[in-house]
C-alpha cells in the first residue's frame, strides 16, 4: 500500500509538473525540451545529473525528467509506451525486460553516430542487439563481475588463487578445512550469481542460445546447465557456502567479507567501493579478482558490466535534437567531467577521470582471456534471476534433486517467456 | 546360603572370562595397531624414498643434459660445423627425447630466446636472478604468459650466440603437470600429495591433480594443522638441515603423515603428505579381519560354554511358557501378570487377540490399551485399588468387553491376586470368561420379558377388544330391547335401527381387522397382482374419504406431483387398504377443520419396466409422541391420551398396513410431533404394463390448452403430465387472467382447443370465468372444470354458464382424454342423475340364493323383498346346481352363492353351473356371498367362475352396487346383461 501510495503521489506530481511546464512555457521553449524517462534511482546517479546539468547549461535546452519508482518502473513505462507516450530519450538496461518496449519500432539505431567508435569493445558488445544494431549510448558505471577473493587470507594460508575449475574446487575444500566459509553465497535475495555460471554456456555457443529461445531445446537438453546445478548442489552440501547461506541476503555480504568469515564471493568491483563497510578487518585493498568457477568453464569466466543505455525515440519529431544530446554526452570533455572520481571500468576509450579498480587492473590479462558479455540474463528469453534462484532454493533445501531443479528452472523460464512474449 | 552361592558361581565365572577376554582384546588391538602403523609408515618412507631418489636422479640427469648442450655448443663453435639450423635440430631432438616443454637461450637480464615453435616468455627473470645469485645450476618455478606453470632447470655456460642472440646461460623446462605426474604416487588411493618445496615452505611444484593451489605449505600447515609455532619452527629447521623424518599431525579434520626428505640439490625438500587413514588402509583391513575372526572365535567359545547353561534354564521356562500359551489359547480366560511397582506387563496370554481383538504385544507394551475394549467402565483397575489389595489377597470385579474388530461382547469376572513371585511383587489378573453364562441369563431374561410383554399385550388386547366389542354390542342389544319396546313409534324405530346398523358396522370392522391381522401374522396373506388404473384408484379413495373429511369440515386435498404412470400392475385391493388405513387414520386423528393432504409422486427408478411411487399422507392433527412412534406399527398399540380414548379402533390398522407394505416390498415411514400432525410415507414399486395405444391429440386437433388454477403447482403438474402429448399448455393462476388469455387468443385467431378451469379460485371462480369466456369467445372451445369437490350441487349452474364437463382432481392425462371424448363426439357429459330419480336396479329381480344357514337365508329373503326383488333358496351347492339346470332360461337374473355349504361348496357349484348345458350357464351372473372376505377369497371366487364377491353380513348397498354393475337396467332391455 505504501508503494502504491508513493507511486500515485509521484505520478500526480509528474502530471502536475507536466501541466505546469506545459502551461507555463511558450511554444518555442517546448521545442527546446527533451523528455527523458527512466528509473528514479538511475536518473539520480551523480554522473547522470551532472551530464544533464552540463547539457542544459551548454545548450539552453531543457530536459524534462520522467522518473518512476524502481518497483513500478517496468510496468509504468510499458504502459506509457503502449499508450503512445514514448519519451525522446529512454534509459534501460539491455536485458530481457527491454523486449516489452518494442525495440525495433521505437528505437533509433546508433551505429553510424560519430561517437560509436569511441566505445570500448565490451561496452559496445553489450549495447548491440542480435542483428548488430547499436541500441543506445552506454552512459553508466561499468564493472567486471568475477570471483573476488581475500588475497590476504590466501597468503596467510599459503594458498594461491585458482586458475582452473579443479584448482578452485581444491581451494574451496582447503579453505573449508581451515574453518573459513570459502564462498559467500547469500541465497536470500542475491539472485545474480547463477547467471555468471550460465554465461559461458550461451556466450560461447550462439546456436545453443538460439535453439533455447526458439524452444527447440530446454535447459535439460544442455548438459552444461545440469553440470552447473550439480556443482552448486555439491558445493552447498560440502559447506562451501557456509552453514546458514539460505537465510542470509545482500546485507550479509559486507560483514562476511569484511570480517574475513568468508573468503570469496561472486560480485563486481564497484561493490567494494559502494557497499563494503570500512569498519571491518579487511578493506578493498585486501581483495583481488579471479574468474568465477561454477562447473561450466574450466578456465573460469568474468561477466562484463550491465550498462544502462540511453536510447532514442526514432519516431520523435525531436530525433535530431536527441541525437545531438547523445553526442554531447559522448564528448570526452563532458563525460570525463561527469565520471570524475567515479569507480568504473571504461565504457569510452577516452575515459580518464574515473577510478579504475586495482583489482580489475591486476587481473586484466585474465579478464581479457575469459571475459564474456552478460548473456544469460540479457539474451535468454524468459530468463528471470528470481526464478532461477527460486529453483535453486528448492534444490538447496532438499525439496528437489538436480534434475528437478533444472526442470523447474525451465518451467519458470517458459512461463516467464509466455508472459513477456518472444523478446526482441 | 550355600544354595545361592552355587547359583552365582557360574555367573561370576562367565563375567570373569568376559573381562579377561576384553582386556586381552584391547592389549592385542593396541599391539597390532602399533605394529601396523610402524609397518605402514615404514612402507610410506620406502615409497617416498624411492620417489626422492628418482627425483634426485632426474635432477642429476638434467644437469647432465645441460652439460651436454654446453659441450655441443662449444664444439660447434670451435669446429664451426654446426650452423643455427643444425643447432635447432639438435635441440628439437633433445626436447622430444627428454619430454621438455622448452629450451631457452638466456641472455642479459634473463632475456630469452627459444628456438623452434615453443612458447617463450620475453624473459625468465626469476631464473636469471637465481643464476646470478648462486652462480651455479638452478631449479626455478616460472609462469609462462599463457599461465602455464613450468619448472626450469638452468645453468650458466660459456657465452655464445645463436641467430644473433648473445647468451650466457641455457635452460630447459618441464610443465609442472608433466613433472607432477612423474612424482605422483598411485599408492594410498590417490590421496597422497607430493610437493617440492623450498626450505621456507614455498612450493616449487606439486602433484595435485588439476593444478596446485598451495603457494607456501609451511603457512598452510601453520593455518590448518595442530602443530604449534615451536613445532613448525623445528620442522622448518629440519628442512634447512636437510634431514629426513616423518611426523604426524592433524591437518584440517584429518590426521596426516608428513614425510620430508631433501632432494639433494640446493635447499629443496620433497614433502609428502598422506592421510593416516590412507597409509594404513590396507593394514587396517587385515587388522579388522583379524579382530573380527578373533571376536567370532571368542563368541563361539563363549557360546559353547554359556549356551548349554542358559539353555537348560531357559528351556524349562520356555516349555512352561509355551505350555501355558497353548493352554490359554484353548480356553476363553485371559491371564495377565503385572509388575506391582510400575504395572508394566510381564505376561499376557496370547488369546487376548482372539478374544478382545488386541494383539498381545500391544497389551505387553501398555496394559491400558485394554481400556478401549471396556464397555461400561475403565477395566484397568486404578492403581490405588490394586495397591489396596493386601499381599497374598485378591479381589474381583464383573466386567464386560467388546471385541475391537467383530464387536462381539464378552463378560468376564476379573480376579486380581497380589502375590510375591521370585522375590518381586506381582499382580496376577485372571479374566474368567462368563459369556455363556451371561448370554444364557440374558436369553432367559429376554424370554421372560417377551413372555411378559406378550402376555401384557394380549391382556391389553383382550381388555381393549372386550371394551371395543362390548361397546357396539351394548348398543345393539340395548337398542334391540328399545326397538321391541317402541315398535309402534316409527320415528324411534328408524332412529334405533340406524344406531343398531352403525354399531353393527363398527363391530364388523373390528372383526375384519382382527381376522385380517390374524391371517397376516400366520403368513397366509398373498397378493392379488393385476393391472389397475391409478386415477381410478385415487378416484375411489376420494369418493370414500372425501365425505368423511367433509363431515369434519377438513380440507382434504389429493395432489399428484410429476407424471406418475397411470397404469400399474399390483394388488389394487391391498394398496387401497393401505391408503384407506392411512387416510382414514389421518382424518380420524385430525380435529374439526384440520387439513389432510394426500400426495402422490413418482420416484426415480433404474429399471424401465418398473415404477416407484411415493404416497404421502400428511395431516395437522394430534400427532404422536416419540415413544409411540417407535411402536406405532406394533399390533394392538394405541396411544393413550384424552383424545384417542374417544376414538374407536382396534390398534391393528397400522400393524396391518405395515405388514401389507412389507408384503409388497415397500417401505413405510412416519414423522410426527405431538400437536403438530403426522406424515406417513409409503414407497412402493409396481411393474408397468405394456403401454396402451396413446391418445392422438394432434388428430383430435388439440394442440393448445389453457389451465387456470390458483395453485401454480397444479398448473405445472398438468404441463408436466401433458409433456410429450404435443399439446402446448399455457397456464394462469386467476380466473380473470384465464378470461383475458382466452379472449386474447380468440382475437388472434388462435383459440385454445380446450380450457381447464379450477372451480374454486380466489377472486373469480371457475364457473364465473367460464361464463365470461363463453360471452366473449363463444361456445366453440370446450371448457372443463377441474375440482376435488363434489360438483353435483353446482352442476346445473355450471352447465348454464357454459361448462361442458367436470374432471376430478388430481389431473390425469387418461381421465382428461376420456372426459374430452364425448365432447368431440358431439355429446355433452351426461348430467348426474339425482339418486332419487335413479332406477331401482333391484326392482323385479329374481335371485337364486344358495345359503345353508336358515337365519341368514331368511334375512336375505326379507331384505331382497324390501328392495322389490324375489328369491328362491337352495340349502347347498348341489341343490343350487340342480335348480339352475332345471330352470327355464331367464328364470333367474342372478345367483347369490354362499361358499361354505354342506354337500357341495359354492366354488364347486359355480364350476358345475359354468360347465353345465344350460343356455345361460356361461352368462348368468354368480356372486359369492360369504363370510370369507379376504383377498384370497375374492380371487378364489373369481377363479371358480363367479362374477363378484359380497361379504357377510350383507350390506344391501353393496348388493345394489353389484347388481347395478352386473345387470343392465331393466328399462333398457328389460332383462339382464348379456
Amino acid at each position: 500500500m505504501k508503494k502504491r501510495s508513493l507511486l500515485l503521489v509521484l505520478l500526480a506530481l509528474s502530471a502536475a509538473l507536466l501541466l505546469t511546464s506545459c502551461g507555463g512555457k511558450d511554444a518555442a521553449s517546448d521545442e527546446n525540451t527533451l523528455t527523458v524517462m527512466g528509473k528514479r534511482t538511475d536518473l539520480e546517479k551523480s554522473y547522470m545529473t551532472s551530464i544533464f546539468q552540463q547539457y542544459e547549461q551548454a545548450t539552453g535546452n531543457e530536459l524534462e525528467i520522467i522518473a518512476y519508482e524502481d518497483a513500478e518502473f517496468e510496468t509504468a513505462a510499458a504502459r506509457q509506451f503502449a499508450e503512445g507516450h514514448v519519451p525522446d530519450v529512454f534509459l534501460h538496461f539491455h536485458n530481457a525486460d527491454l523486449s516489452r518496449f518494442n525495440v525495433e519500432e521505437n528505437f533509433y539505431p546508433l551505429n553510424d553516430e560519430p561517437w560509436a567508435a569511441d566505445l570500448t569493445d565490451s561496452a559496445r558488445a553489450y549495447c548491440e542487439d542480435k542483428a548488430g544494431r547499436l541500441l543506445g549510448l552506454p552512459f553508466w558505471e561499468s564493472s567486471v563481475s568475477g570471483c573476488y577473493y581475500n588475497k590476504t587470507i590466501l597468503n596467510e594460508l599459503g594458498l594461491r588463487p585458482a586458475a582452473t575449475q579443479t584448482e578452485f574446487d581444491t581451494l574451496c575444500q582447503a579453505l573449508a578445512e581451515t574453518g573459513y566459509t570459502p564462498i559467500c553465497w547469500p541465497a536470500d535475495g542475491c539472485t545474480w550469481m547463477p547467471q555468471f555460471g550460465l554465461d559461458p554456456i550461451f556466450a560461447d555457443d550462439a546456436a545453443l542460445l538460439e535453439k533455447l529461445n526458439k524452444n527447440e531445446i530446454g535447459y535439460a537438453d544442455i548438459p552444461a546447465v545440469t553440470d552447473m546445478v550439480q556443482w552448486l548442489s555439491d558445493a552447498a552440501q560440502k559447506g562451501w557456502f557456509g552453514p546458514d547461506f539460505l537465510e542470509i541476503g545482500w546485507d550479509a555480504i559486507s560483514p562476511a567479507l569484511g570480517s574475513g568469515q568468508a573468503v570469496m564471493t561472486f560480485i563486481w568491483d564497484t561493490w567494494f567501493y559502494t557497499d563494503l563497510a570500512g569498519d571491518g578487518k579487511y578493506t578493498v585493498d585486501d581483495f583481488a579478482l579471479m574468474p568465477v568457477f561454477m562447473g561450466t568453464a574450466d578456465s573460469g569466466t568474468y561477466e562484463g558490466g550491465n550498462l544502462n543505455m540511453m536510447m532514442l525515440n526514432k519516431n520523435s519529431p525531436k530525433l535530431d535534437m536527441a541525437r545531438e544530446f547523445l553526442a554531447f554526452c559522448a564528448d570526452p570533455e563532458n563525460y570525463n567531467v561527469a565520471f570524475d572520481g567515479i569507480a568504473t571500468v571504461n565504457c569510452f576509450t577516452g575515459q580518464t577521470t574515473n577510478i579504475q579498480s586495482p583489482m580489475v587492473t591486476d587481473a586484466s590479462a585474465s579478464i581479457a582471456a575469459n571475459e564474456r558479455v552478460s548473456t544469460a540474463a540479457t539474451r535468454i528469453v524468459g530468463y528471470s534471476a528470481e526464478d532461477v534462484s527460486a529453483a535453486l532454493d528448492d534444490l538447496f533445501r532438499g525439496r528437489t534433486d538436480v534434475a528437478g531443479c533444472v526442470k523447474r528452472m525451465d518451467d519458470l523460464r517458459l512461463g516467464e517467456a509466455s508472459d513477456h512474449g518472444p523478446g526482441e | 546360603m550355600k544354595k545361592r552361592s552355587g547359583k552365582l558361581l557360574p555367573l561370576i565365572s562367565i563375567c570373569a572370562v568376559l573381562i579377561a577376554a576384553a582386556v586381552i582384546g584391547v592389549i592385542y588391538y593396541r599391539f597390532i595397531s602399533r605394529r601396523i602403523y610402524e609397518d605402514s609408515t615404514g612402507h610410506l618412507e620406502e615409497i617416498y624414498g624411492q620417489v626422492d631418489r628418482s627425483f634426485s636422479a632426474f635432477v642429476e640427469r638434467n644437469w647432465g643434459l645441460l652439460n651436454s648442450f654446453d659441450a655441443y655448443f662449444a664444439l660447434a663453435e670451435e669446429t664451426g660445423d654446426a650452423d643455427d639450423r643444425a643447432i635447432a635440430d639438435f635441440i628439437r631432438e633433445k626436447e622430444g627425447y627428454w619430454g621438455l616443454s622448452g629450451f631457452y637461450f638466456l641472455g642479459e637480464d634473463g632475456a630469452c630466446l627459444a628456438p623452434g615453435d615453443v612458447e617463450a616468455p620475453a624473459a625468465l627473470t626469476a631464473t636469471w636472478d637465481s643464476l646470478q645469485e648462486l652462480q651455479e645450476p638452478v631449479i626455478v618455478g616460472e609462469t609462462l604468459p599463457s599461465g602455464q606453470e613450468v619448472t626450469v632447470f638452468a645453468a650458466p655456460i660459456r657465452p655464445g650466440s645463436y641467430q644473433g642472440f648473445d647468451y650466457s646461460a641455457i635452460a630447459v623446462s618441464y610443465t609442472n603437470a608433466d613433472l607432477a605426474s612423474s612424482l605422483n604416487v598411485d599408492a594410498f588411493s590417490g590421496q597422497a600429495k607430493c610437493f617440492v618445496i623450498h626450505n621456507d615452505g614455498q612450493v616449487l611444484l606439486s602433484t595435485q591433480t588439476g593444478g596446485n593451489i598451495f603457494e607456501n605449505y609451511l603457512l598452510y600447515l601453520q593455518a590448518t594443522s595442530d602443530l604449534d609455532g615451536a613445532e613448525l619452527a623445528e620442522l622448518q629447521k629440519a628442512w634447512e638441515s636437510g634431514v629426513s623424518d616423518l611426523i604426524q599431525c592433524r591437518i584440517g579434520n584429518e590426521r596426516c603423515c608428513i614425510l620430508y626428505q631433501p632432494i639433494g640439490y640446493q635447499d629443496y625438500t620433497l614433502l609428502s603428505v598422506v592421510p593416516e587413514s590412507a597409509v594404513s588402509a590396507g593394514f587396517m583391513s587385515v587388522q579388522k579381519t583379524t579382530i573380527t575372526v578373533l571376536v567370532i572365535l571368542f563368541l563361539l567359545v563363549g557360546a559353547v560354554i554359556v549356551i548349554p547353561i542358559v539353555r537348560s534354564s531357559r528351556t524349562e521356562l520356555q516349555y512352561r511358557e509355551r505350555m501355558f500359551d497353548v493352554l490359554s489359547n484353548s480356553v476363553d480366560d485371559i491371564f495377565l501378570m503385572l509388575n506391582a511397582k510400575d504395572h508394566s506387563v510381564d505376561y499376557v496370554s496370547p488369546n487376548v487377540e482372539r478374544l478382545l481383538g488386541i494383539p498381545a504385544a500391544e497389551v505387553q507394551r501398555n496394559v491400558r490399551v485394554m481400556e478401549k475394549c471396556a464397555v461400561d467402565y475403565n477395566v484397568v483397575i486404578p492403581q490405588q485399588t490394586l495397591t489396596a489389595i493386601p499381599l497374598n489377597g485378591n479381589k474381583y470385579w464383573e466386567c464386560e468387553y467388546m471385541h475391537q474388530h467383530t464387536g462381539e461382547r464378552r463378560w468376564y469376572r476379573m480376579t486380581v491376586y497380589h502375590m510375591r513371585i521370585q522375590g518381586a511383587e506381582k499382580y496376577i489378573i485372571v479374566l474368567s470368561d462368563r459369556t455363556l453364562e451371561q448370554q444364557m441369563n440374558q436369553k432367559l431374561q429376554e424370554a421372560l420379558d417377551a413372555a411378559q410383554s406378550a402376555n401384557e399385550a394380549k391382556s391389553n388386547f383382550l381388555s381393549n377388544m372386550s371394551h371395543d366389542i362390548r361397546t357396539p354390542m351394548n348398543a345393539i342389544v340395548g337398542f334391540s330391547v328399545l326397538l321391541e319396546k317402541d315398535a309402534d313409534d316409527a320415528e324411534k324405530v328408524r332412529e334405533y335401527t340406524r344406531k343398531i346398523t352403525a354399531s353393527s358396522h363398527h363391530l364388523l370392522s373390528l372383526i375384519n381387522d382382527v381376522l385380517d391381522m390374524s391371517k397376516i401374522e400366520s403368513g397366509k396373506t398373498s397378493l392379488n397382482v393385476d393391472r389397475f388404473s391409478l386415477p381410478e384408484l385415487l378416484d375411489e379413495l376420494s369418493i370414500i374419504l372425501s365425505p368423511q373429511a367433509k363431515a369434519k369440515e377438513q380440507h382434504f386435498t389429493v395432489h399428484v406431483q410429476g407424471a406418475p404412470p397411470e397404469q400399474l400392475i399390483g394388488d389394487k385391493l391391498r394398496l387401497n387398504q393401505i391408503l384407506i388405513n392411512l387416510l382414514s387414520n389421518a382424518i380420524k386423528y385430525t380435529p374439526q377443520g384440520g387439513t389432510v393432504e394426500f400426495l402422490i409422486s413418482d420416484l426415480p427408478q433404474s429399471a424401465p419396466q418398473y415404477a416407484k411411487l411415493r404416497f404421502q399422507v400428511r395431516d395437522n392433527g394430534i400427532g404422536m409422541s416419540p415413544e409411540f412412534i417407535k411402536t406405532v406399527f406394533d399390533p394392538f398399540s394405541r396411544e393413550i391420551s384424552s383424545v384417542t380414548n374417544k376414538i374407536q379402533g382396534t390398534g391393528l390398522g397400522m400393524a396391518i398396513t405395515k405388514n401389507l407394505v412389507d408384503l409388497m416390498g415397500g417401505i413405510i415411514q412416519v414423522e410426527s410431533q405431538p400437536g403438530q400432525g403426522s406424515t406417513f410415507t409409503v414407497e412402493l414399486s409396481f411393474a408397468l404394463p405394456e403401454q396402451d395405444e396413446q391418445p392422438d391429440w394432434y388428430r383430435q386437433k388439440i394442440t393448445r390448452m389453457l389451465v387456470a388454477d390458483d395453485e401454480e403447482d397444479i398448473c405445472l403438474d398438468v404441463r408436466e403430465m401433458m409433456r410429450g402429448t404435443g399439446v402446448e399448455v399455457s397456464y394462469v393462476t386467476e380466473g380473470a387472467a384465464a378470461v383475458e388469455r382466452a379472449v386474447q387468443a380468440h382475437q388472434r385467431g388462435e383459440d385454445f382447443h380446450v380450457i381447464l378451469l379450477d372451480w374454486k379460485m380466489p377472486g373469480m371462480d371457475g364457473v364465473e370465468a367460464a361464463r365470461r369466456i363463453r360471452e366473449q369467445v363463444g361456445t366453440a372451445v370446450p371448457i372443463l372444470v377441474l375440482t376435488s369437490y363434489d360438483w353435483t350441487e353446482i352442476e346445473k349452474e355450471a352447465r348454464e354458464a357454459g361448462i361442458d364437463a367436470f374432471m376430478p382432481k388430481p389431473f390425469f392425462v387418461s381421465t382428461f382424454w376420456q372426459s374430452l371424448q364425448p365432447l368431440f363426439a358431439g355429446q355433452s357429459q351426461p348430467e348426474s342423475q339425482p339418486a332419487a330419480v335413479q332406477e331401482n336396479v333391484m326392482e323385479g329381480r329374481m335371485f337364486l340364493v344358495a345359503e345353508d344357514n336358515e337365519l341368514n337365508a331368511e334375512i336375505l329373503t326379507e331384505m331382497l323383498a324390501m328392495e322389490g326383488a324375489q328369491c328362491e333358496l337352495a340349502v347347498n351347492g348341489q341343490q343350487a346346481v340342480d335348480m339352475f339346470q332345471s330352470a327355464a332360461p331367464g328364470r333367474y337374473d342372478m345367483i347369490l352363492m354362499d361358499v361354505q355349504m354342506p354337500v357341495m361348496n359354492g366354488y364347486e357349484a359355480t364350476r358345475q353351473i359354468r360347465s353345465g348345458s344350460h343356455p345361460e350357464a356361461k352368462t348368468i351372473p354368480i356372486v359369492a356371498m360369504t363370510a370369507n372376505t379376504f383377498a384370497e377369497d375374492v380371487r378364489n371366487a373369481l377363479d371358480a367362475g363367479m362374477d363378484g364377491h359380497l361379504g357377510k353380513p350383507i350390506d344391501m348397498a353393496a348388493v345394489r352396487e353389484t347388481v347395478g354393475r352386473l345387470l343392465r337396467p331393466r328399462s333398457s332391455d328389460g332383462g339382464k346383461q348379456s
